[in-house]
């Protein structure tokens, strides 16, 4: 805290320029604290506790003073919220009452932390037989109703203000230390306290410095929550008349008279204290929720949604009405439309910052039956370009926002859900990275075979269980018929990756888009997966998309491949041309990189810096930042893809120029070509 | 499965003897000598007191006190009510269906309400209808239950006069009149157990959608039915249930309240009675009944946990 504040410590300094700079500092607090809900709870709770203190000064009546002239009198200037049913006047009860009713819950969760912190950190720090004893005593705790332990420990303590804050105290603890425990035992595991151990700091020290402050952090909302709950708590107790003894009145106890003294007669004398209770306990919850937003990072960008547009499972199209006349993109095929034709696809990001453009004038073809290589670093656009054909991308945040994706001459991005649907997994099929995430681990792999199937075709369950076997068959998965009764986390991880592919072909589709389906598996499983796709299109004629950002793998594997970096497609060319003359900078730079497919005088080298994120994306060439061959013309400006031949594209101002190191064959043994200069 | 179903039998046992004996112990945190109180207080004859302190061994050593005490509950036998005289197991066995009619037409009001509500703003979030549920779900975890009930009172019965305000007319006399009963303390608990539930089934519901097995059901092309309701709700569902039985306890804590509102005759009104009496059997009696009934809760939700996630049961 104190660093910001010397920093911001300039010229002009003063109170208020450090004040603002620490205030600006701090987006988490400043985000917490400025929202409506937060600012009306903090504001209410204040005027309760203040009230409650200098309650002699702020109520208006004795609240014990009874008038039995004036009972259940109505609202009035003299008393702002009427009196009860012996004349006594509400708002001052309520505000005497507001002692008892906010003592209590403050003194319960206090008792209830020292409790817990000793148990939890205890249990967390030392673990082994006192963990297992103190731990069980908290199950103990926790196995009876909350409600029902307060009141039998009230039973044999009495009902006075302490007596009642220690036996909810007893009932809060246990939870809280769970909670403590698996806080200190996370800590525990931190770098920073192995440091100290290391260095022979007594334990109680380590906890005391070290993992009770990281405890607490997330320990505040709980206390918020418990806040409230320990009000509603003991209110429950006063309404039972287990409250403190008359004429003193907390909360609870006014709306048990009220109960029993004016339901038949004046309902609304109901209202006053259950509305205080009600509120003050929205407020306790409502800051405890902004807390845990706030400390979880996770509140800003759910608001940003347009609610009303977003569709469950399906990518929002947002495009201008006229669909964008494909511009410089060069990629057009004057012959018969290919399979599947990507053209000028623009997609957003909505975040907090605004909307991000992730994936940039994006166009690439996959002829029937072609084997086609989406490559690029992570982070570059590939795995959205790819989830956008079939419109899985989630909206919000996700929306395309230009440009045209045909498959068959249909434009996808014109189909409704219905339409689509019936495109998914019947036309177009996806496999994707992790198996194990991508398999619903709920349902047998048989039920989601079934699925697959029966989603598209009328067929019985018995016709589809038959050709579910024949699938797994053909992915050459042993005893598939045993395997359909076997759940996801049952299966190795190679053995998934098949199913998720037999999954995919069970509709038998033209194009199969896998999104990098080997990275999560080992060498030999990988080897053989690419095996089975070469199979495919042999036996099928299955086009394919493969996402990769493996080389060595897509260079055994693709007809064509298309490069992408930092949301734009930099360079297309058949597989064999792309590793012999790579023309774009990037490309052969990736080539080096590549272990297995090794530039001849290069050791594999690493290249500088990372994919810039959407929405920091230089200006002029995207790749100019980090490009050996960059110029200064390549900073400004925007640099199109032009035709380098009848079927290669390249997204470079030097691309006729520079003669940039390739590799000889597709498989990787070095063979001299065009070095010019090693990257 | 059997397995799964005996080690939980098995782990609940260390904390069965813990809680056992916290029951107990309530006796020994009686203020002054517990067989003065028990005998009646300051008015309790010597003889009287001399009787009590033998038939509750209370010269002997704690843990052999809690071994008559243990036996003797094992047996059916809670002891005797210091005012009335009455088995306290008795009447515990007479009320007991009464508050079990309550939680389960609470927990079915619960259910009835919660998971629509949770499902419609789970997979619609930040939508109208979401907003309106979020709302309903805030406001239910802050009413207070003793509150929605008077409420509930003077509305419908007092103003209205669609239900009694109070009474309970056994289910094995009347089954409509128990349910004309048991409609407004049912509803009152229901609704903020509801509320609770549908916020934990929207939040579960939410995580489930984002995962990529539910992007995997899309691809294949499902449809909103089959993607939501079959693969997000079953994986949503595990979480919910957890949280549901955690809630029973609540109901049944809640069911105290209750019972005292609408004037129910079932454990909780027995227990406040115990408690105005300071008649300790009876407290520490239904005390036990609770305690036990919130751990088959658990050990029930435990086991249908392990029938909906695969993982639990198979390994």
């Amino acid at each position: 805290m104190s660093t910001p504040l010397v920093e911001a410590a300039g010229p002009h300094s003063g109170l208020l320029a450090s004040w603002h700079a620490w205030w600006a500092e701090h987006t988490r607090l400043r985000r917490f604290l400025t929202r409506t809900g937060v600012i009306l709870s903090i504001l209410w709770l204040a005027l309760v506790i203040v009230a409650a203190i200098f309650a002699p000064l702020v109520a208006p009546h004795d609240p014990d003073a009874q008038n039995l002239l004036a009972t259940n009198a109505p609202v009035s200037a003299n008393h702002l919220l009427g009196t009860d049913d012996l004349g006594r006047d509400v708002l001052s009860r309520l505000i005497y009452g507001a002692r008892i009713s906010m003592e209590v819950p403050f003194m319960t969760v206090g008792l209830a932390l020292v409790l817990a912190l000793v148990i939890g950190l205890v249990a967390g720090y030392r673990g082994g037989r006192i963990d297992y004893l103190l731990m069980r005593g908290a199950d103990a705790g926790l196995a009876f109703p909350p409600l029902v332990l307060a009141l039998a420990v009230v039973a044999v303590l009495g009902t006075g203000v302490g007596d009642v804050a220690l036996a909810l105290a007893l009932v809060f603890a246990p939870g809280f230390a769970r909670f403590i425990r698996g806080q200190t035992l996370a800590v525990k595991e931190e770098s920073f306290v192995e440091a100290s151990q290391s260095i022979g700091t007594p334990p109680a020290r380590i906890v005391v410095f070290r993992v009770l402050p990281n405890v607490m952090t997330g320990l505040v909302v709980q206390i918020a929550i418990a806040l409230g709950a320990a009000l509603l708590a003991e209110s429950g107790l006063a309404f039972l008349g287990l409250g403190p003894p008359p004429p003193a009145a907390d909360w609870g106890s006014m709306l048990r008279e009220a109960y029993d003294n004016s339901l038949f007669t004046h309902p609304w004398s109901l209202v006053p204290a259950g509305a205080t209770i009600a509120l003050t306990v929205l407020a306790f919850n409502t800051i405890g929720d902004a807390l845990r937003d706030t400390l979880s990072g996770t509140a800003a960008t759910a608001k940003r949604s347009r609610g009303a547009r977003r569709q469950r499972g399906l990518t929002v199209v947002d495009r201008p009405t006229q669909p964008a006349v494909t511009t410089g993109s060069g990629a057009e095929q004057v012959t018969t439309p290919a399979l599947l034709e990507v053209r000028d696809l623009c997609i957003e990001f909505d975040t907090a910052a605004g909307p991000v453009r992730v994936v940039d004038d994006v166009s690439f073809d996959v002829g029937a039956g072609r084997i086609v290589g989406l490559v690029g670093e992570s982070g570059c656009g590939k795995t959205v370009s790819s989830l956008s054909i079939l419109r899985l991308l989630p909206s919000p945040p996700a929306r395309i926002v230009g440009g045209s994706i045909r498959f068959k001459g249909q434009d996808l991005l014109d189909a409704d859900f219905a339409q689509l649907r019936q495109v998914r997994g019947r036309d177009i099929a996806m496999v994707f990275q992790d198996p194990l995430a991508s398999l619903d681990p709920v349902f047998t792999i048989g039920y989601q075979l079934t699925e697959a199937i029966t989603l598209h075709e009328r067929v019985t369950k018995k016709a589809a269980a038959a050709r579910a076997v024949s699938l797994l068959e053909s992915v050459h998965i042993p005893d598939a018929e045993q395997r359909l009764g076997a759940y996801p986390h049952q299966l190795s991880g190679g053995m998934r990756q098949r199913v998720m592919i037999a999954m995919a072909l069970s509709c038998h589709p033209s194009l199969l888009i896998a999104d990098e389906p080997t990275t999560a598996l080992d060498v030999t499983i990988q080897a053989q997966i690419v095996e089975l796709l070469h199979e495919l299109r042999e036996q099928e004629g299955l086009a394919v998309l493969f996402v990769t950002h493996d080389l060595a793998l897509i260079s055994e594997l693709s007809d064509e491949i298309a490069v992408m970096y930092a949301g734009q497609v930099v360079e297309h060319a058949p597989t064999a041309e792309l590793f012999a003359h790579p023309a774009h900078p990037y490309t052969a730079a990736l080539l080096a990189a590549t272990p297995g497919v090794r530039a001849v005088e290069g050791r594999p080298s690493l290249m500088a810096g990372g994919v810039p994120q959407g929405g920091q994306f230089p200006s002029g060439c995207r790749f100019h930042p980090r490009c050996d061959f960059a110029e200064e013309r390549c900073s400004t400006g925007v640099v199109a893809m032009e035709a380098l031949g009848p079927d290669r594209q390249c997204r470079c101002l030097r691309q006729r120029e520079l003669a940039l190191p390739g590799v000889g064959d597709a498989l990787g043994s070095p063979v001299t070509l065009h070095p010019v200069r090693t990257l | 499965m059997g397995r799964l179903i005996l080690r939980r039998l098995v782990s609940i046992i260390p904390v069965l003897l813990i809680v056992t004996f916290a029951v107990f112990f309530l006796l020994a945190l009686v203020p002054g000598d517990p067989a003065v109180t028990l005998a009646g207080g300051l008015n309790a004859t010597p003889a009287a007191i001399a009787h009590v302190r033998n038939q509750l061994h209370l010269n002997e050593p704690l843990l052999v006190q809690y071994w008559h005490w243990l036996t003797a509950a094992l047996h059916g036998n809670l002891g005797t009510s210091l005012s009335t005289g009455q088995s306290v197991s008795q009447q515990i066995a007479q009320r007991f269906p009464v508050t079990f009619g309550l939680v389960v037409a609470s927990a079915i009001v619960a259910l009835v309400v919660g998971i629509p509500l949770g499902i419609l703003s789970g997979v619609r979030p930040n939508g109208t209808l979401d907003a309106g549920s979020r709302t309903f779900s805030t406001l239910g975890l802050a009413i207070p239950s003793f509150w929605l009930g008077v409420i509930l009172v003077s509305i419908f019965a007092v103003h209205w006069k669609i239900f009694p305000p109070t009474g309970y007319t056994a289910i094995t006399a009347s089954f409509t009149g128990w349910l004309k009963d048991i409609t407004l303390p049912a509803v009152t608990l229901g609704l903020l157990v509801g509320a609770t539930l549908a916020r934990q089934l929207r939040a579960a519901l939410i995580d489930a959608l984002d995962t990529p097995y539910v992007r995997t059901a899309w691809a294949k092309g499902g449809t909103r039915r089959s993607v939501l309701l079959r693969h997000g709700l079953k994986n949503a569902a595990m979480p919910v249930i957890t949280v549901f039985g955690i809630q029973i306890g609540y109901l049944l804590g809640g069911a105290v309240i209750v019972e005292q509102i609408f004037s129910i005759p079932g454990l909780g009104s027995y227990m406040l009675s115990g408690i105005t009496d300071h008649d300790l059997p009876i407290v520490q009696g239904v005390t036990l009944v609770f305690v036990l009934f919130q751990m088959a809760t658990s050990l029930a939700v435990d086991i249908s946990y392990g029938f909906l996630n695969p993982k639990v049961r198979v390994s």
